[in-house]
């Protein structure tokens, strides 16, 4: 039930005096309460958003980071089995990119 | 290696997977906070990957699976009261209470409705002045500050028709509690990464240090599970205990300040019960006095009720890690997530449905039923 789901803000306005949004979860856009992260976000930043509550913004740069770290990890200790695979794994690389950067979701 | 291979991510968690392996030089016994981590492990068989280096405890993090069954039956009284509208997220709606549940109430003509913000719930409220209209208020720190937040613009706004059934627990009083049974094999924790993205982790330093146990905040991808696993495990083969942030993207120490201080408003530290674990003292969330007027069980007088769980059900021994729930006698015969003895069956983050939902899915050959999470 902790389930946040990460997505970029695409509105902002106030609603007498709380602060909402509209925000786009890879094309889906729902109404979200951005009071919590009013200080920081801007439009376009990526929020994680848990019962229509921004509850944190998601790093881009950290969730870059930490995507190159485990993929570094992972060549340094298996870089004979990354080849082998490595049509299947530059496939799912892309799309583990896009996921990262947006932040965590419960598949 | 099915589920794995399945999995976008296979290219990295493989390796990981190995580099755990080499890391851990004796099995370690870690235990996942959070009911979204359980359903990833299990899902994706990370646990049987790892057999050997990691024995996986699925802790109580799971909101639906440990409100105790007394505020069910709560919720299930009010949600039959003709001048009532009850409103909650939809994993409450087929938890089991002393003799039916939510969905069961509304099939008899009881007013309930999903919503997906308690915002939605309090909106109702001001659309529908001749009716009360309660919320269900369940949940960890993650669902604290919406919840809270409602209660607060019902103040601002003067809605007095609205009211909350409030069952909030948070997690460090568990771990503590985890850490001092007699008979805990814990010995190292993954904590919940959206609990932490309000709170942060300061209320977790001082756990690690009194119990000299890691913690980890870790994210819910299979690959943040991985990297947690594989930083607990280092923390300890090298002997240490602290906490570390896996899930740097979207947690920071001090968590979000605004969420927490909102949070601090509206609501006080109070002993819970947990369902199928029992009393936990300073575990749960209750309104301030400030706020009594949208109390329901003040409002509807609702008082003590104490009621038994049903003695087939093991909960308990699940959610503690002393049972797998396939060991259970009940386990896909009498108990099913269609016809639940117990809360642990009900919801996907839930340990039973779980374990239900993956032995579905290796007869079929088809993607697991994931069920609704709100």
């Amino acid at each position: 039930m902790c389930l946040g789901i990460p997505g970029r803000i695409v509105e902002l306005r106030d609603d007498t005096g709380l602060a909402m949004g509209v925000v786009d979860f890879g094309g889906v856009r729902r109404e979200v309460c951005l009071a919590y992260v009013q200080d920081e976000a801007r439009l376009g930043d990526y929020v994680i958003v848990h019962v229509g509550f921004a509850i944190s913004m998601v790093d881009e740069a950290e969730a870059h980071r930490t995507f190159e770290v485990l993929r570094e990890m992972s060549q340094l200790d298996e870089l004979g089995w990354l080849d082998e695979v490595a049509e299947a794994a530059g496939a799912s690389l892309g799309s583990a990119t896009t996921v990262t950067q947006t932040g965590s979701r419960i598949p | 290696m099915k589920y794995l291979s399945e999995y976008r991510d296979a290219a990295i968690a493989r390796p990981l997977i190995e580099r755990i392996k080499r890391t851990a030089t004796r099995p370690w016994t870690l235990m996942e906070v959070c009911g979204g981590q359980t359903h990833t492990i299990v899902r994706q068989g990370l646990d049987e990957l790892l057999e050997g280096a990691i024995e996986m405890i699925h802790g109580p993090g799971c909101p639906v699976c440990v409100t105790p069954l007394e505020q069910i039956d709560k919720a299930l009284m009010l949600a039959a009261r003709p001048d009532v509208i009850f409103t909650s997220f939809g994993d409450m709606l087929r938890v089991p209470g002393s003799d039916c549940d939510l969905q069961q109430v509304r099939a008899r003509g009881g007013n309930v409705r999903v919503v997906y913000s308690p915002l939605d719930a309090l909106e109702i409220a001001r659309r529908h002045p001749e009716r009360e209209v309660v919320f269900f208020a369940v949940g960890f720190e993650t669902t604290a500050p919406a919840n809270a937040m409602a209660v607060w613009r019902a103040r601002e706004l003067g809605v007095p028709n609205f009211s909350v059934l409030v069952s909030h627990v948070t997690v460090p009083p568990a771990i503590s509690a985890i850490m001092q049974a007699p008979d805990n094999r814990v010995q190292a924790f993954l904590a919940a990464g959206h609990v932490c993205a309000v709170m942060g982790w300061t209320e977790y330093e001082p756990l690690a240090m009194r119990h000299r146990v890691p913690i980890v905040v870790t994210g819910f991808e299979p690959l943040d599970i991985l990297e947690g696993m594989l930083m607990a495990v280092e923390q300890l083969e090298t002997g240490r205990h602290t906490v570390e942030n896996q899930y740097v993207r979207s947690v920071r120490r001090e968590g979000t300040p605004a969420a927490r201080t909102r949070v601090e408003e509206v609501f006080e530290l109070v002993d819970r019960k947990w369902r199928g674990i029992g009393e936990i003292p300073m575990s749960g969330l209750r309104l301030r006095p400030a706020f009594a007027a949208f109390d329901a069980e003040l409002k509807f007088g609702l008082g003590d009720i104490h009621v038994n769980e049903s003695p087939e059900c093991h909960a308990g021994e699940v959610l503690t890690g002393k049972l797998k729930p396939p060991r259970c006698p009940a386990f896909g015969t009498r108990c099913t997530p269609e016809h639940p003895l117990g809360a642990l069956m009900v919801s996907a983050e839930g340990a039973c449905a779980a374990y239900y939902h993956l032995a579905k899915y290796r007869e079929s050959g088809e993607p697991a039923a994931a069920g609704a999470v709100s």
